[in-house]
């Protein structure tokens, strides 16, 4: 197809028929025309689009931080280094502008997919009118593919039953596989493909399965497949690695590489990762380091113990980040070794947002305490990482682990603060490198144009020669907001496009234009998210113009290190007003609509009391999991017991650091509750199972209906009461952010570590059927006042993805 | 106070060598005539899931080998078959205090590898019960402890209360 094909209408338009057809083949004239495909222009190059999770500008060796990153060096040193580039301060809202090139509230990705608020900005639901280039790229012949982490699917959309319109297939991509949760364990991610569920897998040659490893040989297989299949055909890959955000998974033999190496501290860290980003040129020599704030203690107050505690948990992040490196690395090679490296444009992003602030300061064996809402001492993280394993097990798939506050501080550096701060650079400025050696004169130059995740999409368009599309599937399309960066690749002093910015999320919020930037930080630190705290923005008592500003102009102040604020108040209020301009604009209105379930804006009430799984479904999503949370339920299971009797899991959701499983073990019905990994509570039959067809119930008698509830367990056996106990505790929002539930099984990490040597633990009769039943004795108050708190759950949920 | 009363002190590390430097506090102590001991050992698991009585002290102050075969009561806590591997060897000689040739078969050592993961460390001593206070303040990286009394010297009373200190340690 030639480029005089209309591309801006998309599907392309099928050519008219140029042959003759006659009554019969007698006299008719073939067009073989027909039979093509669609092609993209001319000289359209592959496009590898890598993006780390959860990282900070001062992470990577590339840009001075102390994880060594071979794999980016060399692209950098082959490439450019964008030192100003810019991500929103949130992943899904990031990953939203990323693939459609416009703004994340434009798309409706103000917040996060756990929970689809009832505002244009916030409500999760990518808009027709916005295809993602990688659907544009894909209508105009390109081969695409996304690989690794998702997270841009409403999680109750994420089942047999769709829809499917925002599952990755949809957003433009042939082939999918990964997660779509917000983040995975890495030994035990739950893999989708395309638009279904496949689970835990194994993994390669005997070894342990390992996602990092494993979604680079779905890539390079990928990858072979289609050259295979046609030796033309230009490719476009997402890889998007759940690394590095929580929790930080990593074999020792990648962890013991930066043994010692932190014990300096984080203050000390700093400095030294200051000092090579000066050397680097990525920070101006005339940069200041910003201080700590106080809510991050400095390293010297430290006790010996939490020094070596907080130490090691950087070791185990750092040696995950190099990993991270090192399988690029090997995607890499592969492409070199295709002969195609040298037509790929490979675009970097070491970082969705910053660092991850959210392992509260003394950092977690369990990111689910956090998420949870519960408050854990310095000494009881110590007590609970002794208890699963101690540091040896920081990094295994015993824990969820993620460092302290601190270090993610130290990870961005020279800037303040990191994830969910879209105020600050912190939050919002990441590394990138881009390499294209047909076009990049200056390997090893550095760009400092102020760009923006949104110029993504515009710009690969651009390189592909493939124009914006006015019209996808009949839907006439807002324009992408990025603008284009390709004149940089070239020359390094090409005029700046994207001078105009809005930041947002969760209330916090910057606008930058023409090199000033007004810093809008509501004061909620990124840890807390509790209804106490979070009164202060209720609606009628948070005026968003009353909060602290700072002002910035970073063409002088690299870091924001110099506030302006007091000197220009003319200034603060133009961008305080332009700010409001572009919310209004962009449905950034209202703000804290992310938020809205804490303030008492809700969804309507379901219907649905009770869920039905017939046979072994397995693999269900953690959003579509019966909410078991905060009052009482039952979980009912028709059974067939062989004669000789049976054993393993009847039903069972998530793992050992939360969840719970009804099973069978040495003849006995039991039930595990485990509350986070802190307490776990069991209760077992007195008797043995009988055999034929059973019925078995767990009920479980709350107190009363209020979040993390205590209560009763009853077990019973075709109605009869057969034992139980007390819960003193229970998970008030949710077990796991990936890990499923499963019938007949347990799948991935199990909920009783007393079946671990067995698992799956698959259950030897037949499960024909169980039974939730979350609602069995509510009043309407109580419903309406649950319903809230898991509209709230969900939002917790997802924040700290 | 009876001359009988004493309290035992299970502390778990994640450190070893912080659990090493607490060791060689209390046992400084002792020397300095701050405290009073029947015994204290430091046992370590290492990477691999080893459990190594690392180091004991005794009533007087004394460390591992310093003290020859004797290597105290609380030793004779880590009952077979983890003395096979106890770095001060013949571990069943002279033993002192009121406790004196009591071996306690305790299953402590078992109990205390359980507890410990590969990689951290325990503490284990029985002490006068007036220097509560003392200890607590030289197991300053202890991540947990647990103390029971020890009312009387004989094997059932420290069996007894090592179960509790055990029992203490848990959850």
């Amino acid at each position: 197809m030639s480029d005089e094909v209309d591309r801006s209408v998309l599907p392309i338009r099928r050519p008219p028929f140029k042959g003759v057809a006659n009554q019969t083949l007698g006299g008719s004239e073939p067009d073989w025309g027909l039979i093509g495909h669609v092609k993209p222009p001319e000289g359209a190059p592959n496009i590898l689009l890598v993006l780390i999770d959860d990282a900070g500008f001062g992470n990577p060796g590339t840009f001075g931080g102390p994880v060594a990153t071979p794999n980016y060096d060399r692209m950098a040193a082959e490439g450019l280094r964008y030192n100003r580039f810019h991500v929103t301060a949130m992943c899904s809202p990031t990953r939203a502008a990323l693939l459609t090139g416009r703004n994340h509230h434009a798309v409706g990705m103000g917040g996060i997919p756990e929970f689809s608020g009832a505002f244009p900005g916030y409500s999760a639901m990518l808009p027709r009118d916005a295809a993602p280039f990688p659907k544009v790229l894909k209508e105009n012949g390109y081969s695409t593919a996304g690989i690794g982490k998702w997270h841009l699917t409403p999680e109750g959309e994420q089942g047999p039953a769709g829809p499917f319109t925002h599952w990755p297939n949809a957003w433009g991509f042939d082939y999918y596989w990964g997660f779509l949760a917000p983040e995975a364990g890495q030994y035990d991610t739950m893999i989708a493909e395309n638009q279904k569920f496949i689970g835990v897998q194994d993994g390669k040659d005997g070894k342990p399965f390992y996602f990092p490893e494993a979604m680079t040989d779905q890539a390079i297989d990928w990858l072979h497949g289609v050259r295979g299949h046609d030796g033309q055909k230009p490719w476009f890959l997402y890889y998007s690695t759940g690394c590095s955000h929580a929790p930080h998974h990593v074999s020792k033999e990648w962890s013991a590489k930066y043994k010692g190496r932190f014990d300096q501290g984080w203050d000390r860290l700093r400095e030294e990762t200051f000092e090579r980003q000066k050397r680097l040129g990525v920070v101006p020599a005339d940069a200041v380091l910003t201080p700590r704030n106080e809510e991050m203690p400095a390293w010297d107050s430290l006790s010996e113990n939490s020094k070596r505690l907080f130490a090691h948990q950087m070791e185990v992040y750092a040696g995950y980040s190099e990993n991270a490196d090192h399988h690029v690395g090997r995607l890499l090679d592969a492409v070199e070794e295709m002969g195609e490296l040298d037509n790929t444009v490979i675009i970097w992003i070491w970082g969705d947002n910053g660092a991850s602030l959210e392992g509260t300061p003394t950092g977690t064996f369990n990111e689910g305490t956090m998420v949870n809402g519960l408050p854990l001492t310095d000494e009881e993280q110590m007590q609970l990482a002794l208890k699963w394993g101690g540091l040896e097990a920081w990094g295994t798939e015993m824990m969820y682990p993620h460092y302290s506050t601190a270090w993610a501080w130290a990870g961005n550096t020279p800037f303040q603060w990191g994830k969910q701060v879209a105020s600050h650079l912190g939050g919002t400025r990441n590394p990138m490198v881009v390499r294209w050696p047909a076009h990049i004169t200056d390997g090893g130059g550095l760009r400092s144009q102020f760009t923006h995740v949104t110029d993504i999409g515009p710009t690969i368009l651009e390189i592909a020669g493939i124009p914006q599309p006015a019209h996808v599937d009949g839907v006439g399309q807002q324009p992408m907001t990025g603008v284009t960066f390709t004149g940089s690749l070239t020359d390094p002093d090409a005029p700046e496009h994207h001078t105009q910015q809005y930041f947002e999320n969760f209330g916090n919020r910057a606008m930058y234009q023409d090199g000033w930037w007004l810093s809008m930080r509501m004061p909620r630190t990124p840890w807390r998210l509790d209804p106490e705290l979070l009164k202060r923005f209720a609606p009628g008592v948070w005026n968003p113009d009353e909060d602290p500003v700072e002002l910035y102009y970073l063409p002088d102040d690299f870091s924001q290190a110099n506030d302006l604020s007091a000197s220009h108040p003319e200034k603060v209020k133009e961008l305080q007003a332009l700010f409001w301009e572009e919310a209004e604009k962009y449905n950034i209105k209202p703000l804290l609509a992310g938020f809205s379930p804490f303030f008492g804006i809700l969804p309507p009430l379901g219907s649905q009391t009770t869920t039905t799984y017939y046979g072994d479904v397995q693999n269900v999503a953690p959003g579509c999991v019966p909410r078991v949370y905060n009052h009482s339920y039952t979980i009912s299971a028709d059974l067939h017991v062989p004669d000789d009797g049976a054993e393993g899991v009847i039903v069972a959701d998530a793992n050992h650091l939360g969840g719970f499983a009804l099973f069978v073990q040495d003849g006995k019905l039991k039930h595990t509750y485990a509350f986070l990994g802190v307490f776990e509570y069991r209760q077992e039959s007195a008797g043995e199972l009988p055999t034929g067809d059973v019925n078995v119930q767990m009920r479980f008698a709350a107190d009363e209906a209020k979040p993390a509830t205590p209560g009763a367990v009853t077990l019973y056996v075709n109605g009869e009461q057969v034992g139980g106990g007390r819960m003193d505790h229970t998970v008030p929002f949710g077990f796991s952010g990936y890990s499923g539930l499963d019938v007949g099984r347990d799948n991935g990490l199990v909920v009783d570590r007393g079946y671990a040597g067995q698992a799956p633990f698959a259950f030897t009769g037949t499960v024909k059927k169980v039974v939730f039943d979350v609602a069995p004795h509510f009043d309407g108050k109580d419903e309406l006042a649950l319903h809230e708190h898991a509209q709230q759950a969900h939002t917790a949920r997802g924040i700290n993805a | 106070m009876s001359d009988t009363d004493f309290d035992v002190v299970i502390a778990a590390y994640l450190i070893p060598d912080l659990a090493q430097n607490d060791f060689d506090a209390l046992v400084g102590l002792v020397k300095d005539k701050q405290l009073t001991v029947e015994g204290v050992v430091l046992v370590t698991n290492d990477a691999g899931g080893n459990v190594t009585v690392k180091e004991t002290g005794d009533h007087l102050g004394r460390k591992g080998l310093e003290i020859g075969g004797g290597v105290g009561l609380v030793v004779g806590l880590f009952a077979p078959p983890l003395l096979a591997s106890v770095v001060v060897g013949a571990a069943a000689g002279a033993l002192a205090g009121k406790f004196a040739r009591h071996r306690v078969e305790s299953g402590l050592a078992e109990k205390m590898g359980a507890a410990l993961p590969p990689g951290s460390a325990g503490i284990v001593a029985i002490y006068d019960r007036g220097k509560t206070g003392t200890v607590d303040a030289a197991l300053t990286s202890a991540v947990r402890k647990s103390v029971a009394p020890v009312d009387g010297g004989g094997t059932k009373k420290l069996k007894a209360a090592l179960a509790e200190a055990q029992a203490g340690m848990g959850g």
